[in-house]
């Protein structure tokens, strides 16, 4: 698995498609986002920026990455390939996503630190760290089912349309409007409850209790995107 | 299962929704020899042989690799090297990475120098996989099939796309492999080389296996051919001849002694036998046959 790792980190950083759409893009939005916080937070609050600038990252640096990667590594036959070694299936897919997952994490943890440095700390960091779990999960199962409908690197970039800017919009909606109003629609749509799980966690005030339940409904997310991915996903190119 | 038998398919079903791929199939590959599956296009041996590497599942039927699931990668995977039809390699590492990378997970211990060394990468080895030439894929999956020096390494299609000079090369490394008693598995397009290196041959068409032997065995389920024209008002010779497009044809399973036969007369009549042609059956009169049915 880490040898797989190794090698796709190196194909990451020899590939200047990916980390410009990887890398330098969720860096760049979410960083337009931190320099005007202040105008963001006026329609809506802080945490409505940290969910925002999470969901970027995760939409465009892990999600769409991955897709594009998987169906690249199927498409020029290498995840035939690494299946003709004794690698098990979970341990390839591992070693595939672990890179794109590990960047996205150090790119969320970096940017949020900023935002915490340059305007409010976040009122619970255990609850935030969970909520970023929770939808680093949720979107890699998303991914590997993408993937398993998307025959190649540039079909990808119509395949992931419809998740990328749906989560986008909806934690758009769900943190400028709140949940008061249609509140169990808010919560059902994917990324919804993750939404308010960050802002939650950023902004404070919440009890517990409220948060278990948003992070219930996370975690139910996480088991559709595994249950779709184990129906979708697919090694080899169709015939 | 007999103890030397590496390979066990027996009764193999393959369908592809109401497409019947891969119809009863059954045969044994034993420790140490050379088998060479091969077939005509869409005859079954490509999905055989991936229900074999353990990429496909069968619809019925089992198969044994070292007496094992072949889809038990961990246990049967560091036995077998695969060299698959088509590279799969990425573009974006180099060859050295390529080898390391795919060794590693074979389970196997190796060097990268050594099975670079053997196909002639070595110039090669700080090269992108993009930047190879076919023949050179060819070759950099040959040396990943063959890492850690495995019991049974499967070749499909290994020579398509190489030139004479790294067909040679990659057949060399073959037959050391055999050497060491290594039991491999062929498909191939090219007869000659089933023909001069297989100890057994399947021959599959239309999902079954046709026919299975020794060249030997095989080609003598076909008659040999003799053919020669005469000269205008010649006699017919004594044996039993058909006429094809104008020339004479002798179908024989005898022929040495049919082919005695003729030259004698001939001899003896003072007839001239013109575009004389003689030659015993081969592996591809063998295949056409099949292909006929």
């Amino acid at each position: 698995m880490l040898a797989i790792a190794r090698s796709e980190l190196i194909q990451i950083f020899r590939n200047r498609l990916v980390l410009v759409t990887g890398l330098v893009i969720p860096v760049a939005v979410s960083g337009y986002f931190v320099y005007q916080h202040e105008i963001f937070a006026d329609h809506a609050s802080l945490g409505y920026i940290a969910a925002i600038v999470l969901f970027t990252v995760m939409a465009f640096g892990l999600y769409t990455t991955a897709v594009t990667t998987l169906a690249s590594r199927r498409q020029n036959l290498f995840l035939k390939r690494l299946r003709s070694t004794a690698a098990g299936d979970a341990g390839i897919l591992t070693g595939l996503i672990l890179p794109i997952s590990a960047i996205a994490i150090v790119q969320t943890v970096v940017i949020l630190i900023v935002f915490g440095v340059v305007a409010t700390e976040p009122a619970d960091v255990l609850l935030l760290a969970v909520a970023i779990l929770a939808m680093i999960a949720m979107m890699v199962g998303l991914a590997l089912a993408t993937a398993g409908l998307t025959n190649s690197p540039e079909h990808a970039q119509v395949t992931t349309l419809p998740v990328s800017l749906s989560v986008i919009a909806v934690a758009s909606w769900v943190g400028i409007t709140g949940t008061e109003d249609l509140t169990l629609l808010k919560r059902l749509l994917p990324g919804g409850s993750a939404t308010e799980l960050v802002v939650n966690a950023w902004n404070g005030g919440v009890p517990l209790a409220d948060s278990l339940s948003l992070l219930a409904i996370t975690l139910a997310w996480v088991v559709v995107a595994v249950a779709l991915a184990r129906r979708l996903f697919r090694w080899e190119p169709r015939r | 299962m007999s103890a030397s038998a590496v390979i066990d398919v027996d009764r193999l079903n393959v369908s592809y929704g109401d497409f019947h791929a891969v119809k009863d199939l059954s045969f044994r590959v034993e420790r140490g020899e050379l088998y060479a599956l091969l077939g005509t296009n869409g005859a079954g041996k490509t999905s055989a042989l991936e229900v074999i590497e353990g990429h496909r599942t069968a619809s019925s039927g089992t198969v044994r690799v070292f007496g094992e699931s072949p889809t038990d990668r961990r246990v049967v995977r560091p036995r077998m090297g695969i060299m698959l039809q088509e590279s799969g390699f990425s573009p974006d590492l180099t060859v050295t990475e390529s080898a390391r990378l795919i060794g590693r997970l074979t389970g196997r211990s190796d060097t990268v120098d050594r099975v670079l060394d053997l196909v002639d990468l070595t110039g090669k080895a700080g090269t992108r996989v993009a930047q190879l030439s076919g023949g050179e894929k060819r070759r950099l999956d040959f040396a990943t099939a063959v890492y850690g020096e495995p019991e049974l390494v499967v070749l499909d299609e290994p020579t398509t796309g190489l030139d004479v000079q790294s067909r040679d090369a990659l057949w060399a490394a073959a037959d050391r492999l055999r050497e060491e008693g290594v039991t491999i598995v062929l498909t191939t397009h090219y007869l000659e080389e089933a023909q001069q290196r297989a100890d057994r041959i399947g021959l599959m068409h239309q999902g079954t296996l046709r026919q299975e032997g020794t060249v030997v065995e095989l080609t003598q389920t076909l008659p040999s051919v003799i053919s020669f024209a005469l000269p205008a008002g010649a006699p017919e010779p004594p044996i039993d001849i058909a006429r094809v497009n104008g020339a004479f044809h002798v179908e024989t399973f005898g022929l040495q002694e049919d082919l005695h036969r003729l030259l004698g007369w001939a001899h003896d009549t003072g007839v001239e036998l013109q575009e004389l042609r003689a030659g015993p059956t081969r592996l591809d009169d063998v295949f056409r046959a099949i292909s006929r049915d």
